[in-house]
């Protein structure tokens, strides 16, 4: 096991400061560490195993026939069945990889969306002094407050008459406006944790809002635009209610949507099928996080802060 | 926000319910366009549906040249979740596939074709007319039934074989027989087998335990009837088995409550019998293919009435009110019930259809499973009564109302008598606030 | 509306440029405000108009809404589901959210940096994440919390014997806490990146000091994290009253056994969906905008004893 932890990319390492990197002083103290770092990586190992437990049996009853699947909760595998990953990819009236796509273009559309919009009106709240501030904050925290079931309706009215019913708008226009006031409230956190020198340095240096926002804040806030879009990601391809009601035409219907098409509770479901399109659909977000977690962690530390 | 744009706003908001209700299209003269026309198809399943009926849409165009259908599918509860979106904002599909307990609640508010309108085009005189009639909303036909299944008791005589018990005469057996082997299932095998599965907390068997009884859940005007000490005896039964060691605990059951059949006590092997649809037994076949599984009609005792059971439609066929084209729509649904070749492409997997002529087309390439349910669904409906009134508008929850006060009898929260009378109280306000 | 106007007076907290505000900027936050603006009005607005309409009518989705004043607001008075899922609701906002933040920050203080492989662990920690809403769930659930399951195999070797965790009214809640503390990994990641723009020079200056870790943990790390903390906390808040899929998936819809699990969403959608009652759905909507606008009122109120800002 430890040679795969030892394989995993070092997203730490580039974030270390130069000072530490170079100095000696991390030479000597490892010898003295190098106990309690074993303990950490056992106590780690245990609680990440405990973790990922239901993962790993998702994935061992994606290789067990189906009649067994429900027979055990432990995931060592007696019987190799690999046939429900072919099957799974053509079960449905398409094959998987159009969900695929499908999901992946709302999830780009959506990020694009969020990245922009929520950046520039967290920028307005956290640094700009215009009238009617807090009460434009205060609405913005209310329009995420009423839940989505009563919304779906009226929305899915308006849609409809502006002729976007069936197409990838409804989910992604919204984001492109900074609906999703949740990452707003986010960067606004983030951005009035820059130091304010940093703007009043620039402004001296004769540079107005866009430039002080796009040159000073944004690659600043880094850590807090790949949040934005690793949940943006992860949110959208899980969302189920909304791509359900708005794409009815099943060459348009995304991963959530396909995936719960496996089970019936009055027929005969392919569980193992439902189980192997999931491992295939988490894929994409697990590699999505490994490597975008340098982003996130790009600290204030190594970019420029002093 | 200054007041013009919020004013904007306002008038989006009330545009926004302009679209709700539908207005019920022009019954006037329907008739087969001239022009290409497009139908949506919308119905919910796993993948074996979706491929088989894609298949059948296939066929159904290569006939219809002008005819484009459209599907749309999904699964169970996304299936209603939309149905009623798209109804709210006069954007249903065509043709829908409904079940009854939605049909009353969609036929009385208007969202529903009479389909007596179409019949030029959808011809359901091959359907018998006691299965006819459970299309019937207020004697008005708003849904062609695809077929219909009795409730029965499937065993597991790998289990009995394993523990040495004897199977009872199935044929004959009484209550008592029942409740006696249940009981020595469960001692035989050191309480690691329970005898008895999931017993009160669905409609189906709620609803022929009230046959039994020579009572009926809704009279034809959509009100409650049933006695309530019915109701109470019937969850009586499944207390009794828990407290003998027959049945399952109350945890168990309460831990089947929305579990899919596959992940059930039967499928798993932790009871010897439990009551199903007969339309599922193939589904318990193939998901404990090394058992050998038996069905059976209910036990019965002296005093239960004949004719207790019957054929509780699988699903229907629907047209929306505010289709644009309801003569092609009409055309689809009579090829899905009457073309002997969509009847080969379905197979059991609706149910083993009601049209007798898509029975026989279907007989020859059985499996030993679907042969099972054929046979049993034929020698029941020898048998059967006249059919109960669908669920009305303003009872659709009833499943979820019924095992909710179910699993409060269970815990003892109340009484089976005062559980039956609160639970047939909810049932009767939500249909007088429906009309 | 009390909620509403103690929101609009504490706003974000800001108290040097309390009340002025200059022209340019005004000119500035329009450019910058202005998709907020217009997906505010075309987008957001509208529906939620229309909900705070529908709250006053009785709509069973199928027909025309018809108005009927203030009967929505005086049935939930006597709805006794009503009050049991607020129940519901309000103890897993006040004992679930807690504990998820708090192993979200102890494992993100742990993972944040000075040991090989963190960032396969932090991958690791933050799949459930990703997995806590999918249909998997509902069947995993039962074999690792039912009576024969998994929980209970591990009690047994203390040989304690379990009850059916999923299945028992009284314990069934506590397992759609576990699941939520389970998917610690939303706010852990954001407790990572916010941990990441504590300057590390504040750790050296304090370590020459010879605090400790613990030390450093409260004067620098808690305060200098305040913001994020209060970050997660309002949105957990707002994210944990709205609490939907994960009884949905769990309980199959039906808030059982015997309403244990009945979340004030998961009645919501019963009502709207399940029971064609759309109206009285939409008047249980605005309710819950109150609770929760009340309650995150309060907690912008109490930021201004807690929460530190760098400016």
């Amino acid at each position: 096991m430890s040679d795969l932890f030892q394989k995993a990319p070092e997203a730490t390492e580039t974030i270390v400061p130069p000072a530490e990197r170079l100095g000696g002083r991390r030479l000597h103290v490892r010898r003295g560490v190098h106990r309690a770092q074993v303990l950490r990586h056992i106590a780690l190992m245990v609680v990440t195993f405990v973790m990922l437990y239901p993962l790993l049996w998702m994935v061992a009853s994606s290789v067990r026939p189906n009649s067994e699947i429900f027979q055990h909760a432990g995931i060592f595998v007696d019987t190799f069945d690999f046939s429900h990953y072919p099957e799974g990819w053509n079960a449905l009236s398409h094959p998987f990889s159009t969900y695929l796509v499908n999901s992946a273009i709302v999830v780009l559309g959506t990020i694009i969306g969020n990245l922009v919009a929520c950046s520039m009106a967290a920028y307005a709240f956290a640094r700009l002094r215009f009238k009617y501030r807090k009460a434009a904050f205060a609405i913005m925290l209310i329009t995420i407050m009423l839940p989505f079931h009563v919304l779906i309706i009226p929305q899915y009215v308006l849609y409809s008459q502006l002729g976007w019913v069936n197409t990838f708008l409804p989910l992604i226009v919204p984001k492109l406006l900074a609906t999703d006031a949740f990452f707003i409230f986010l960067m606004v956190q983030f951005i009035r944790g820059l130091p304010q020198e940093l703007d009043d340095a620039a402004r001296i240096d004769g540079a107005g809002h866009i430039r002080i926002f796009g040159q000073v804040i944004l690659p600043l806030m880094i850590p807090a635009l790949a949040t934005t879009a690793i949940f943006t990601f992860i949110w959208t391809w899980n969302d189920f209610f909304s791509q359900l009601i708005f794409l009815t035409d099943p060459s348009l219907y995304t991963v959530p949507v396909a995936l719960r098409q496996f089970i019936d509770a009055q027929s005969e479901s392919d569980f193992g099928a439902m189980f192997a399109m999931s491992v295939v659909s988490l894929v994409p977000l697990f590699l999505i996080f490994l490597f975008g977690q340098r982003f996130l962690l790009r600290g204030i530390a190594t970019t420029g802060g002093k | 926000m200054n007041r013009r744009m919020y004013a904007g706003s306002a008038a989006l908001a009330a545009a926004a319910l302009i679209g709700c209700g539908v207005s019920p299209s022009d019954s006037g003269d329907i008739e087969l366009s001239d022009e290409p026309v497009t139908i949506t198809l919308n119905w919910w399943g796993a993948d074996s549906r979706t491929q088989r009926t894609l298949e059948a849409i296939e066929l159904f165009e290569s006939e219809h040249p002008d005819i484009t259908v459209e599907a749309q599918h999904s699964d169970w509860s996304g299936y209603w979740d939309r149905l009623a979106t798209t109804t709210a904002s006069g954007d249903a599909p065509d043709v829908s596939q409904f079940d009854q307990l939605y049909l009353a609640s969609y036929a009385n508010r208007g969202s529903l074709l009479d389909l007596d309108t179409l019949s030029e085009f959808l011809d359901t005189s091959a359907l018998p007319d006691g299965l006819r009639g459970s299309g019937e909303v207020d004697g008005t036909l708003y849904a062609v039934p695809v077929g219909g299944t009795p409730n029965g008791v499937l065993i597991n005589k790998s289990i009995f074989d394993e523990y040495g018990v004897e199977v009872p005469d199935l044929d004959t057996w009484t209550w008592e027989d029942f409740d006696t082997a249940a009981q020595r299932i469960s001692e035989a095998s050191d309480g690691e087998v329970r005898g008895v599965g999931p017993f009160g907390g669905d409609s189906f068997t709620l609803t022929v335990w009230a046959r039994q009884h020579g009572e009926e859940l809704f009279d034809e005007t959509g009100d409650v009837v049933i006695d309530p000490s019915v109701v109470a005896s019937y969850w009586q039964k499944a207390l009794d088995w828990i407290d003998s060691g027959a049945g399952l605990s109350a945890e168990q059951l309460s831990e089947e409550t929305g579990v899919p059949l596959e992940q059930g006590s039967m499928a798993t092997g932790g009871i010897a019998m439990g009551f199903s649809p007969g339309a599922m037994y193939t589904v318990h076949a193939a998901a404990m293919p090394d058992s050998e599984l038996l069905i059976a009609d209910w036990p019965t005792d002296s005093a239960t009435d004949e004719g207790f059971q019957y054929l509780k439609p699988t699903m229907y066929w629907a047209v929306s009110s505010g289709t644009e084209h309801p003569a092609e729509a009409g055309a689809l649904i009579d090829f899905l019930i009457n073309d002997e070749r969509v009847a080969r492409i379905f197979g059991t997997d609706r149910g083993v259809p009601g049209n007798p002529a898509a029975q026989e087309a279907i007989a020859d390439d059985l499996s030993p499973a679907d042969r099972t349910t054929l046979d049993f669904t034929a020698s029941i409906t020898e048998r059967i009564g006249d059919a109960p009134a669908i669920t009305p508008n303003g009872a659709s929850d009833i499943e979820t109302i019924q095992s909710r006060y179910f699993e409060r009898v269970l815990f003892g929260e109340l009484t089976p008598e005062e559980g039956a009378k609160q639970f047939l109280d909810e049932i009767q306000s939500g249909i007088d606030a429906a009309r | 509306m009390t909620a509403l106007g103690e929101l609009r007076a504490l706003g974000t907290g800001q108290r040097r440029h309390a009340i002025d505000s200059d022209t340019r900027d005004n000119r500035a936050a329009a450019g910058f405000l202005a998709p907020w603006l217009i997906g505010l009005l075309l987008i957001t607005i509208g529906p939620m108009i229309a909900s705070l309409y529908l709250a006053f009518t009785d709509y069973n989705l199928l027909e025309n809404p018809r108005f009927i004043g203030t009967d929505n607001i005086t049935q939930m008075l006597s709805d006794e589901r009503l009050a049991s899922s607020l129940g519901v609701t309000f103890t897993y906002v006040l004992v679930s959210l807690p504990i998820q933040l708090a192993v979200a920050l102890a494992l993100a203080v742990v993972l944040d940096r000075g040991l090989r492989g963190l960032a396969f662990y932090r991958s690791a920690l933050y799949l459930p994440s990703l997995l806590g809403s999918s249909v998997a769930i509902a069947v995993l659930w039962r074999l690792v919390f039912g009576k024969e399951g998994l929980f209970n195999a591990f009690l047994g070797i203390f040989g304690i014997e379990g009850p059916s965790w999923v299945a028992s009214p009284d314990t069934a809640l506590g397992t759609i806490m576990a699941l939520n503390v389970w998917t610690f990994g939303a706010p852990m990641v954001i407790f990572l990146a916010g941990l990441r723009q504590i300057p590390r020079q504040y750790y050296e200056a304090s370590a020459t000091d010879g605090a400790g870790k613990w030390r450093q943990f409260r004067s620098i790390t808690l305060p200098l994290l305040s913001p994020i903390i209060f970050f997660n906390l309002v949105l957990g808040v707002i994210g944990s009253f709205q609490s939907f899929t994960q009884a949905f998936i769990v309980s199959g819809g039906t808030g059982g056994p015997a309403d244990s699990t009945l979340f004030f969403s998961l009645y919501l959608y019963q009502e709207a969906f399940a029971s064609f009652r759309m109206g009285y759905a939409s008047a249980l909507a605005w309710l819950l905008l109150l609770i929760i606008g009340a309650s995150t009122a309060i907690m912008f109120w109490t930021s201004k004893w807690w929460v530190f800002y760098n400016e």
